[in-house]
């Protein structure tokens, strides 16, 4: 096969389209990135140029390949505090919006999907118990949620690489965390702290009893979904949420470009969503 | 710690069915006072396929954006011809929110939707024309290119054929050339489609 290559041209047509399609933009200091992966994409296809491979990303009936291109050109990577500017947009801005409109003194509730191995779990407790000047006030209920039974485990386990634990202030390391192997494992307080369970968000009967929550994260799993499927989970979170509930997503997903169903809020620490109280 | 733990089984126990899930009583529930009744309704009537046109005819009237969106999520999940020709429907609506949602909607039924793409391009309602062009910029399917000629060859609306044309700048490939060269000399007297037509053959002659 004759060596593939990207012209400039081609990454630009690309770039727009996956942007259109996914919310991710990708500089052009990426390129060397993006044009790698498209000719790996190209040559494992056996696609004979860019414009052949380009025609079958976007017209292929399955969306099957677009689903690779879009898995190869997103790194899925966990880690405890990663996009962190979220957990200070819980505790700076969300909570204490929740708690001014709270009537009862019914637990806060917050909802991880997916839990993954539960770094985000994890590090939504550590957050909270660190940097939420009223956690004495208010109880709080954390659940987190997995469609795989075996990543469950290991979230209950709760053993982690120096790799997951990298971006944690040592003292933070120190206090909430056990020597473990080669790794570490989070103190039994944090693991009996969270709530793990199976769920399937595109199963209506699986999710149907998650209500009541007044913030849920659910990061960089939306984008591996397709279109459907997206609007679906977001009439989940919509109806697993109180009125002015919040829902947190990746940095590079955007709630706007798959339903009209959420507010955007603008905080000083980032972007998130809010259920309407009237949905009209 | 005030983290407290909350146990499975009280997370499925909040869950209380007041109404009967059964076909009749989903269809009683689309018409509840309460929008979240009825948007838990139009989720569960995705399991029926019969459901189609009781949800369109609730779409029609629907007034809480949150349930509209649950009943255009069931229909593209039922995808039959019935829910397909009760979303062509709604894209002669004047409801503008409504018809971009019908448009996001058949973007992802291709199989669906390509049986009656020949209808929709050929409506006598240039809107409806212009509607199925958008719906083609995402529709997975090996023949939009052939549509999309067929458009700017047939279609005598300017529109309608700048819509398109727009779109085969972007997908067009040699086999649109002889067609891009003939709509400039359809539309000699617009200078949007000249434009447009030109920098549409550029790109594919360079590609």
């Amino acid at each position: 096969m004759a060596d593939i290559s990207i012209s400039e041209q081609d990454f630009l047509i690309f770039r727009e389209y996956f942007y259109r399609k996914t919310g991710i933009h990708f500089e052009t200091n990426k390129r060397y990135f993006v044009d790698k992966r498209l000719v790996e994409r190209i040559k494992e296809t056996g696609a004979t140029s860019f414009q052949n491979y380009f025609r079958m990303v976007r017209f292929e009936a399955s969306g099957t390949e677009f689903q690779s291109l879009v898995n190869i050109m997103t790194v899925n990577e966990s880690y405890f505090f990663r996009e962190e500017y979220q957990f200070k947009c819980l505790v700076n801005s969300m909570l204490s919006e929740i708690t001014k409109n709270k009537t009862d003194k019914a637990p806060i509730r917050i909802w991880s999907v997916p839990s993954s191995s539960g770094e985000e779990a994890y590090s939504i407790v550590i957050y909270l118990l660190e940097h939420w000047p009223d956690i004495d006030k208010w109880d709080i209920e954390i659940i987190s949620s997995d469609i795989d039974t075996d990543i469950l485990n290991r979230a209950r386990q709760g053993i982690y690489s120096p790799r997951s634990v990298q971006h944690l202030p040592p003292e933070l390391l120190k206090k909430y965390f056990k020597p473990s192997g080669a790794g570490y494992q989070i103190c039994d307080d944090l693991r009996q702290a969270v709530e793990f369970t199976r769920v399937n968000l595109m199963d209506v009967d699986d999710v149907r009893a998650y209500r009541g929550f007044d913030v849920i994260f659910c990061r960089n799993l939306l984008i591996y979904f397709d279109d459907v499927s997206r609007r679906q989970a977001a009439e989940t979170f919509f109806d697993a949420l109180k009125p002015n509930g919040f829902v947190c997503l990746g940095h590079s997903e955007s709630m706007s470009r798959i339903s009209s169903l959420f507010k955007v809020r603008k905080f000083p620490e980032g972007i998130v969503y809010q259920k309407p109280e009237v949905n009209k | 710690m005030p983290i407290i733990k909350q146990v499975d089984s009280e997370i499925n126990d909040t869950e209380k069915r007041l109404n009967a899930r059964d076909f009749p009583g989903l269809l009683e529930q689309l018409e509840s006072n309460d929008p979240s009744a009825r948007r838990w309704a139009a989720r569960d009537l995705a399991t029926h396929s019969e459901a189609a046109k009781a949800l369109v005819q609730r779409l029609k009237r629907e007034d809480d954006k949150s349930v509209g969106e649950a009943i255009l999520t069931t229909l593209t999940k039922l995808a039959d011809p019935v829910a397909v020709a009760c979303l062509v429907e709604c894209l002669r609506s004047e409801d503008v929110a409504l018809r971009n949602e019908v448009i996001e909607a058949m973007k992802n039924l291709p199989n669906e939707v390509a049986p009656i793409m020949g209808s929709l391009l050929t409506d006598t309602d240039p809107d409806v024309r212009i509607f199925a062009v958008n719906i083609l910029e995402s529709l997975r399917h090996p023949q939009v290119e052939t549509w999309l000629m067929e458009v700017i060859k047939n279609d005598t609306h300017v529109n309608v054929c700048a819509t398109a044309l727009d779109l085969l700048g972007e997908v067009g490939t040699l086999a649109s050339l002889d067609a891009l060269q003939n709509l400039k000399l359809k539309f000699s007297d617009q200078p949007y489609i000249i434009f447009a037509a030109d920098l549409a053959i550029k790109r594919i002659s360079e590609a």
